[in-house]
């Protein structure tokens, strides 16, 4: 079970890069008009 | 024709304000000292000193409940020149009034920022960014803490689970460690807002829901921290990093739908006032169109409106024709055919070609421009029930700071560290914010809902009036009819058919613009559309009140004209018909048949088709109506007859209106005035709460508390089973809010509430009653569903 001591530190970095992911979706705008975007696929052009 | 500077126009864009954060506040502010900038967020007062009184608008970035609003409030109102302060909770928005003479907008936004928040001249551009940070912040906040707390969690798991002895001493600190890095976010990013304001509260040496919040948060984190790298000291080896970052997660969890939510309700007032275009297409003198700013704009500019655009100012067309969407501004939900010289109001959409426009009103004179002042006034009036609210809010917090002190000491001498647990469950369990939201949240998504069916509401009080109301004296007979009249019977002489009759009726009536002409010519063109006239009429002339005398022949013959006369009887030299409501008689004037009558025809008042309908509703709301009414006694005593109304009067002067409203409420009648909203101010202003079918009138000039933009009558029954249904979310708000303190606050100071469930507590009662309030957004409840429910009980509904 020692890799546990390798995983657990890695796992936290892992957290770290989730959420600057999830702050680069925020920020450029990901989650705003939500509903315009499942539309769109019903759209002709 | 040039004018040397343009009309106050709004909204219009503000300059840009680079770096309007830390030190570039100040500059931002300093800017709007520029008496040019002021009409861009308020508007001058009129009064003896015009052009020195102003009325801003603010929006207030960083405010979470109503001890906020007071403080905002108190720190206005102590800068010199700020006559008067209102701030709103709900929407965040502040009104000052302030004297131009004694005071620049940077020293009351200054005194703003300087009691630790942020505050925006309300103008769209920059409220609506704003409006964007705000919502992506909360967002990424809550992304942090949620994602967090589930990592969190993971590395608490091994520990609630292990048997003594299968976790190694340094497993668990690992695992610990990784919680503290894990929860890092959470309380320095994520938690931030709480700190933050709690901070500014300390330091203004006031108090906010904040405060306790921040508090346990701090605690929280403290204890944990010293548990994972000091586990000998005072406080032991616990750590509670999975209650800390779950309570922060549902905090702000509920701060987010919360948010949403009142994004969703103020939609309806937002949707109104963020409806002008930013630029448009003006003609130059060369005659060819440009795109300008909208505050570039004067009277009588002609500017051209594409299809899909909205109308930046109230004018006449000038050349092109199309469908015009008023829906916002009258609740006339199908389009209009507007051509050549019609009026266009700002606000409305050009649904189909494009049209010139020539400006004849434009900003703040324009009807939108009325509505959009009235609404924004309306919406920061605190209700009464609310400013009980925030009377409560402040000393409440304060007996939460006493409590959870006196728990902490309580407990202390047994275990500090059990101590510190429930002092912070007891901080974090109340909850003052569901307590000063329950009122202004109902109300505002009432005024929001009936905004949409264009209702304006001057007054959020009055919806907690007119859910008391028991009587509804309608005080014009014009109210509960069209203002034209209608064919109801017609006598005919041996001889005659009604279309004949009619026909040649209608031909004379064509040449009157008296109200029973009108009624004939629309009888007779609904009978036979589009039917060529059977008659041809010579030198008509009209004798004002008695009737139309005309020489007559069939159409395309050359015959000798007869003279006919239409008319009252005496008109018609016959005798009078014995005939019910207003009678008209037509008969030839000379030839063998002089004197003798053709026909009479009955004309009544044209009762409105929802009249019906909406008594039924008032009467089984338990709901009395009568009507006082200036017009003659005849004529209101057919319509009361018609509309099935037993108690009216005619020939009321407006003293005799009032003294039968003050006989009412003598007798502890709480009375609504429905009316034009002109004539009869003393009444209306008399009256607990009154109604203005104002579709004509100048807003400004009405003094009614409900405005009913499209005329609608029905809409005076749903107003009012609107502010009952208002009325009952309020009470279970508010019940709900005290319920919950009461039932937590004590189980939290006995020990009883883990902090994490204290976290989720707070969270749902918050929520509970912005969702409660949502509910009254939706749509207005029909009419007909009042008479399934007999009775209205307004009875609190306590959830405990």
């Amino acid at each position: 079970m020692d890799i546990l001591y390798v995983l657990i530190p890695l796992s936290v970095g892992l957290v770290l890069l989730v959420l600057l992911a999830l702050w680069w979706a925020v920020y450029r705008g990901q989650f705003e008009n939500v509903d315009q975007e499942a539309e769109r696929i019903l759209r002709d052009n | 024709m040039s004018k040397p500077f343009s009309v106050p126009v709004f909204p219009a864009p503000l300059p840009q304000t680079p770096g309007a954060e830390g030190n570039g506040a100040s500059n931002a502010a300093d800017l709007l000292d520029d008496p040019a900038e002021w009409p861009h967020f308020g508007r001058p007062l009129a009064g003896a000193q015009a052009g020195e009184r102003w009325e801003s608008h603010l929006v207030i970035e960083g405010m979470h409940c109503a001890a906020c609003a007071l403080t905002i409030e108190d720190a206005l109102r102590a800068v010199p020149g700020v006559e008067q302060v209102e701030v709103s909770s709900a929407t965040r928005r502040a009104r000052v009034l302030w004297n131009a003479g004694l005071a620049r907008p940077s020293q009351w936004l200054d005194a703003v920022r300087k009691a630790g928040y942020r505050a925006l001249p309300a103008v769209d551009v920059a409220a609506r960014e704003q409006r964007l940070r705000e919502n992506r912040s909360a967002l990424w906040r809550w992304l942090v803490a949620g994602f967090c707390m589930m990592q969190v969690m993971m590395y608490a798991w091994p520990a609630y689970i292990a048997q003594p002895g299968d976790l190694s001493l340094e497993m668990e600190a690992l695992l610990r460690w990784a919680s503290w890095v894990i929860s890092l976010p959470v309380v320095l990013f994520a938690c931030g807002p709480f700190f933050s304001s709690a901070w500014a509260d300390v330091r203004h040496r006031r108090i906010s829901m904040d405060l306790p919040v921040a508090l346990g948060m701090g605690i929280t984190f403290g204890i944990s921290t010293l548990g994972t790298f000091a586990p000998e000291g005072l406080f032991g080896r616990e750590v509670y990093y999975d209650s800390l970052t779950m309570f922060v997660f549902f905090l702000l969890t509920g701060r987010l739908l919360e948010l949403r939510l009142r994004d969703r309700t103020a939609g309806a007032l937002e949707a109104l006032m963020n409806r002008l275009p930013d630029s448009i297409e003006r003609r130059g003198s060369d005659g060819g169109f440009s795109r300008v700013a909208l505050r570039r704009l004067v009277q009588g500019d002609v500017v051209r409106v594409l299809p899909g655009e909205v109308f930046p100012a109230d004018g006449s067309i000038v050349a092109g024709n199309s469908r015009v969407d008023e829906a916002l501004l009258t609740g006339e939900s199908t389009p209009r055919w507007r051509t050549v010289g019609a009026q266009v109001s700002a606000g409305s959409v050009n649904l189909e070609a494009a049209l010139e426009v020539q400006i004849l009103r434009l900003g703040p004179d324009t009807r939108f421009g009325e509505i959009v002042a009235l609404m924004e006034s309306a919406s920061l009036q605190k209700p009464r029930l609310a400013q009980l609210a925030d009377r409560v809010a402040r000393p409440f917090l304060v007996g939460v700071l006493l409590a959870a002190l006196g728990a902490l000491l309580w407990w202390w001498p047994s275990d500090p560290q059990h101590a510190l647990m429930v002092a912070v469950s007891v901080l974090i369990v109340t909850c003052p914010c569901a307590l000063s939201l329950a009122t202004p949240v109902a109300m505002l998504s009432a005024a929001g809902a009936l905004a949409r069916e264009g209702v304006l509401v001057r007054n959020l009080q009055a919806l907690e009036t007119l859910a008391g109301v028991d009587t509804v004296v309608f005080d014009k007979t014009g109210t509960l009819t069209h203002d034209r009249m209608a064919l109801a019977q017609a006598e005919l002489a041996p001889g005659w058919t009604q279309a004949a009759a009619l026909g040649l009726a209608a031909a004379l009536a064509r040449h009157s613009l008296h109200p029973a002409s009108r009624a004939l010519v629309a009888a007779y063109e609904a009978m036979a559309p589009g039917a060529s006239p059977a008659w041809e009429v010579l030198d008509a002339s009209e004798t004002a009140g008695r009737g139309i005398s005309a020489q007559v022949r069939p159409a395309g013959s050359t015959d000798v004209p007869r003279a006919v006369r239409l008319g009252s009887a005496e008109h018609a030299a016959v005798e009078r018909p014995d005939l019910d409501g207003v009678q008209v008689s037509l008969a030839w004037a000379d030839g063998p048949q002089a004197g003798r009558w053709c026909a009479h025809f009955a004309l009544q008042e044209d009762l409105r088709s929802e009249v019906p309908s909406l008594l039924r509703a008032l009467a089984a709301a338990g709901i009395g109506v009568q009507v006082l009414s200036g017009d003659g006694s005849a004529s209101v005593a057919r319509v009361a007859e018609r509309a099935g109304i037993a108690q009216w009067r005619g020939d009321c002067t407006p003293a005799d209106k009032l003294e039968a409203l003050r006989a009412l409420q003598a007798r502890g009648r709480r009375v609504a005035m429905v009316g034009d909203g002109l004539n009869d101010g003393p009444v209306l202003a008399a009256a607990h709460v009154s109604f203005a079918l104002g579709s004509a009138v100048p807003l400004a000039r009405l003094r009614s508390d409900f405005v009913l933009l499209s005329g609608q009558l029905r809409l005076v029954g749903q107003c009012g089973l609107l502010s009952r249904q208002t009325m009952r979310v309020v009470r279970q708000n508010l019940w709900w809010a005290a319920g919950y303190n009461a039932l937590c606050v004590p189980l939290a100071v006995v020990g009883l509430m883990p902090a994490w469930l204290a976290g989720l507590g707070m969270a749902a009662s918050s929520l509970l009653v912005v969702t409660n309030a949502a509910r009254l957004a939706r749509t207005l409840p029909p009419l007909h569903a009042a008479s399934a429910t007999p009775s209205l009980p307004v009875a609190a509904v306590a959830r405990a």
